[in-house]
């Protein structure tokens, strides 16, 4: 029991999310999540991929608060996510969270809706009026540039594409100068082309601004281009947990692989 | 139709025939007395011309008294529908404050106009109050309304980011309830217009002090002067906040539904 206690302490330098045994549920019912557990390494690019349903989303908000688990213990930098703790809201403030709507405002320009990453370091009664320091104005540009928008600053959000709506979103947690991203499938609707596109934009923020990512994913394939770890849900279980290292895909708990033999698993898995 | 709904007509026109002859209605009265409007209309014809000016600086003081109660109400309405919006505010604040813009929409203007003449005196100034409050009582309902039926996941997704309240209200719930308001205040004035043009039946200022009046000694051609300038105003008005709505409510619109089909 002891050495069970001090296990995750000593993991803990290293993880900036941890999940223990982990259950969740929307009704007192039924279980969303079974008995998950994962931690993620500082500096990861972390993937979740799973079937519609299985319980993606949800996760992702028991990492950042907006859901306590019913069970289990979850970690983000030693404290306990939730929303409605005030000392632990602040922190939010660092984390990229993209939920699968993007939640944008659409009526505003794309400045203003990045600007909104930024405001948590802003003084409430100049954001009020939208005076914001010239260091955050610029960099909201810089932002906008890497994401390639930079032009489109003024635009409104409802008139743009759907892959410059996920741009967006990652600008808005760009802005935030996070630790850590979260994002829920911003490129399961985009074309392959597009995808690919803003998935490398998020790994070249990713290098210039070191941030840890998780992110889930619909397609495998994209998973093991981006990720250098992937976990597999499957009806609220994780079954599957795989590093990946260049060419080389290890299995955690039967050693190497081929993607080959990686993707017909994963298949297997999901039947 | 299925026999219910008939059995629903039935329902409703037998509700009609009992309540009419409960508050007496008198067919014949109405088709005897139908020769009257046709003396009231041939005088109504001989205009007596002298009186166009009178009426157009009249007419154009009751629309002034519209825009100013228009603008002074919707500047009040912004703030206290955010306090009035249940998903915003606790119930202590909505609830109570809910009843009274409900009170302030159960009188007609001119009942407002009538208290505020008692409290002010007689003149325009009792006029825009009551619109004043008419407005406010209004265009808070339909823009807490908006407020309440604002797509909730920006709400989320910045609640997350740890946004306080205020932030919150300024950079997500009033661009997103906002996109209404102008047709809204259109809407408003418009209708603030007509109702301005009759409170001075009460002596709350405008046009409708003339009219009242000179129907009252029978002088039919003089009102009809007034009434003519009323009905060209408000065809005038209605023309207006139309092309208004079109070119930028219409655009707006126009521009969403074009990237739907991209
Ligand atoms: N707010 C909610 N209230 C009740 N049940 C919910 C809620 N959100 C999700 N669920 C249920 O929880 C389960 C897991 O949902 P979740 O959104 O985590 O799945 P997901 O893996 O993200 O799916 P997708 O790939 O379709 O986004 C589903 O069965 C869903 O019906
Ligand atoms: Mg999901």
């Amino acid at each position: 029991m002891e050495n069970e206690e001090n296990k995750p302490a000593s993991i803990s330098t290293l993880s900036i999310i941890q999940m223990r045994d982990v259950s969740a549920s929307y009704d007192s019912k039924n279980a969303i999540l079974k008995n998950v557990s994962m931690n993620v390494h500082r500096g990861t690019n972390y993937a979740i991929v799973g079937a519609s349903g299985s319980g993606k989303s949800t996760l992702l908000k028991l990492m950042n608060g907006m859901m306590i688990p019913s069970n289990g213990i979850v970690l983000y930098n030693y404290q306990k996510p939730d929303v409605k703790n005030k000392s632990y809201k602040k922190s939010m403030a660092k984390i990229g969270y993209i939920p699968q709507t993007l939640g944008l405002v659409k009526n505003s320009t794309v400045m203003d809706n990045v600007m909104i990453g930024a405001l948590p370091r802003i003084d409430g009664v100049k954001s009020f009026f939208k005076i914001f320091p010239k260091k955050e104005i610029e960099y909201a540009h810089d932002i906008l540039k890497l994401v390639g928008l930079d032009e489109k600053s003024d635009r409104k959000v409802h008139m743009l594409s759907g892959g410059e709506k996920r741009r967006v979103a990652i600008a808005r947690a760009l802005m935030q100068k996070p630790h850590v991203l979260l994002a829920d499938e911003i490129v399961s609707e985009l074309d392959s082309v597009t995808a690919r596109e803003v998935m490398d934009v998020i790994k070249d923020a990713q290098q210039k601004l070191n941030l840890t990512s998780i992110m889930i994913h619909h397609d495998m394939n994209l998973a093991l281009e981006y990720a250098n770890r992937v976990a597999v849900i499957k009806e609220g279980e994780k079954v599957l947990e795989i590093g990946v290292e260049g060419e080389q895909i290890i299995d955690f708990q039967t050693g190497n692989l081929t993607q080959q033999e990686i993707l017909e698993m994963y298949s297997e898995s999901q039947k | 139709m299925n026999p219910k709904n008939n059995l629903l007509v039935g329902a409703i026109i037998a509700v009609v025939v009992v309540t009419s002859y409960d508050v007496g209605v008198e067919p014949i009265a109405f088709f005897e007395g139908l020769p009257n409007l046709g003396i009231v209309a041939k005088e109504m014809t001989e205009f007596e011309s002298e009186h166009w000016g009178t009426a157009f600086w009249a007419m154009l003081e009751t629309i002034e008294m519209a825009f100013v109660g228009t603008i002074i109400g919707v500047l009040i309405s912004l703030p206290l529908s955010i306090f009035a919006a249940r998903n915003i505010s606790s119930k202590f604040v909505y609830a109570p404050l809910r009843a009274l813009l409900a009170a302030t929409r159960t009188f007609p203007s001119i009942l407002w106009a009538i208290l505020f003449v008692i409290v002010v005196g007689l003149g325009p100034f009792a006029g825009i109050l009551a619109i004043t409050l008419y407005t406010v009582g209004f265009i808070s309902k339909l823009q807490y309304e908006s407020i309440e039926a604002i797509d909730y996941d920006p709400v989320e997704a910045t609640n997350a980011i740890g946004l306080s309240k205020l932030q919150l209200i300024r950079y997500v719930i009033i661009p997103e309830s906002a996109p209404h308001l102008l047709s809204q205040i259109l809407y408003m004035f418009d209708y603030n217009v007509r109702q301005t043009s009759i409170l001075g039946i009460v002596g709350a200022g405008g046009i409708g002090f003339y009219i009242i009046n000179y129907i009252k000694f029978f002088e039919y051609g003089k009102a009809a002067v007034f009434m003519l300038v009323v009905l060209i105003a408000v065809l005038a008005i209605d023309w207006a906040s139309v092309k208004i709505r079109d070119r930028y409510i219409m655009k707006a619109e126009h521009g969403r539904q074009l990237k739907v089909s991209n």
